[in-house]
């Protein structure tokens, strides 16, 4: 078991040096999926944050009552609730956002990101530490995934947030259609692992 | 009692039991929210697949939905609408077909405006459909859907038709969207099953005494 962490350690490996994304290599397929337009990635984004902060503080408000042989489908469990609220909540409230997402809301409860911290760190830390921790967890997914989405929507639809860019949405630019489509999410995510972990080695060797 | 065999059956069966309680009851809470937005939806894309009439608020549609629209009933599911007949100054003035059926991912929902002649197309409007976003899901975008103001329906078994970029489109067809085939596919699929049904339904009254 690692040594316990101090808020600020887990922020900064949250957001960069154990980012999800380009470090764990985790929650990829949502990051395929939903990239494509900006304001449905952040929707994505902002409720995946939530789901994983809460869901590592439940998780580890019952850490010490849960039977080990049982503590994954407790977790599950657990995760899946969160992930009904958040649907209903989009549901009730935002259906046109509800029919734009459509089933990558309920996918969410299978994004490793959320299980892996639970497993991870907010089974064997305090609750408010694992809150942090799912929290910066789910900002540092959020900050890659809304940079591949201004790239894809940008150079596949030629707007952002929906509205009309400068040059990009002039017939001077040629859309690229692949950007809008999954194999666009492979290369804009590979370059970004390859950026981000460029910065990364750089640090390590000053 | 925490080292007892049962105890991860007994704890398991509790939290279960909590979480759901909590699940069942948020539902609760929201249904009411969520039917009436899944009727406004409805009744928006009825109305939209008439171009004519201008629309700015939920309530709006409702009250021209109830006051000058009348829906009848498919003859084999009690539950769902056939086409909706649309009256202005108590004349017919068009019918809103719905058409259904397997998308991509999952069903989609829409009407299909059709004048007064039953064969000029006045528009097409989704309620319910879970395509790739950014690609089929476009379909609900203007720049698809506008294409079919003014198409006219023929009157064979494929009425309608959904073609590539690279062909001309037409008196009865429309341009794909681009990176959405299946969707393409599909759509066309089920709103020609759909569209050939109401056409049917209609021909059967003509000709009945």
């Amino acid at each position: 078991m690692s040594p316990a962490k101090s808020t600020q350690q887990i922020v900064i490996d949250g957001l960069w040096k154990e980012n999800p994304i380009f470090r764990q290599i985790l929650g990829i397929c949502s990051t395929l999926a939903v990239t494509n337009v900006f304001l449905n990635t952040a929707v994505m984004c902002i409720s995946l944050t939530l789901v994983t902060a809460l869901s590592c503080f439940t998780v580890s408000l019952l850490r010490e009552l849960t039977p080990r042989n049982i503590r994954m489908m407790v977790q599950t469990l657990i995760i899946a609730f969160y992930v009904i609220i958040v649907d209903l909540i989009l549901k009730a409230y935002w259906p046109e956002m509800s029919r734009n997402l459509g089933p990558f809301v309920g996918l969410i409860i299978t994004n490793c990101i959320i299980m892996g911290r639970c497993e991870a760190f907010a089974g064997s830390n305090p609750p408010v530490l694992s809150f942090t921790d799912g929290f910066f967890n789910g900002l540092g997914y959020s900050f890659v995934l809304l940079a591949i989405s201004v790239v894809r929507e940008l150079f596949g639809m030629g707007t952002l947030l929906g509205f009309d860019m400068p040059y990009f949405s002039t017939p001077y630019w040629d859309k690229w259609i692949i950007m809008v489509m999954p194999p666009g999410a492979f290369f804009v995510l590979a370059s970004m692992i390859w950026l981000c972990r460029s910065i990364k080695s750089k640090e390590s060797k000053s | 009692m925490r080292d007892k065999p049962y105890f991860a059956v007994v704890y398991m069966f509790v939290v279960t039991a909590f979480f759901s309680a909590i699940l069942i009851g948020f539902a609760r809470m929201t249904r009411g929210q969520v039917e009436a937005n899944k009727q406004i939806a409805l009744e928006k894309a009825i109305v939209q697949v008439f171009p004519e009439i201008e629309v700015v608020s939920n309530a709006e549609v409702h009250n021209i939905f109830t006051s000058q629209f009348k829906t009848v009933k498919s003859p084999k599911d009690e539950d769902a609408i056939f086409y909706a007949v649309y009256y202005k100054n108590d004349a017919i003035t068009g019918y809103a077909v719905r058409v259904e059926g397997q998308g991509f991912w999952a069903p989609i929902k829409g009407f299909v405006g059709v004048a007064a002649d039953k064969r000029t197309i006045t528009g097409v409007a989704f309620y319910e459909q879970s395509e790739t976003p950014g690609l089929g899901a476009r379909i609900d975008e203007d720049e698809f859907r506008k294409q079919f103001v003014g198409k006219t329906i023929e009157d064979s078994d494929e009425p309608i038709g959904i073609v590539s970029a690279a062909q001309t489109p037409g008196d009865n067809e429309v341009h794909a969207v681009t990176g959405a085939t299946q969707t393409s596919v599909r759509l066309e699929k089920l709103m020609n099953q759909y569209i050939r049904a109401w056409l049917d339904a209609m021909q059967n009254k003509e000709t009945a005494p």
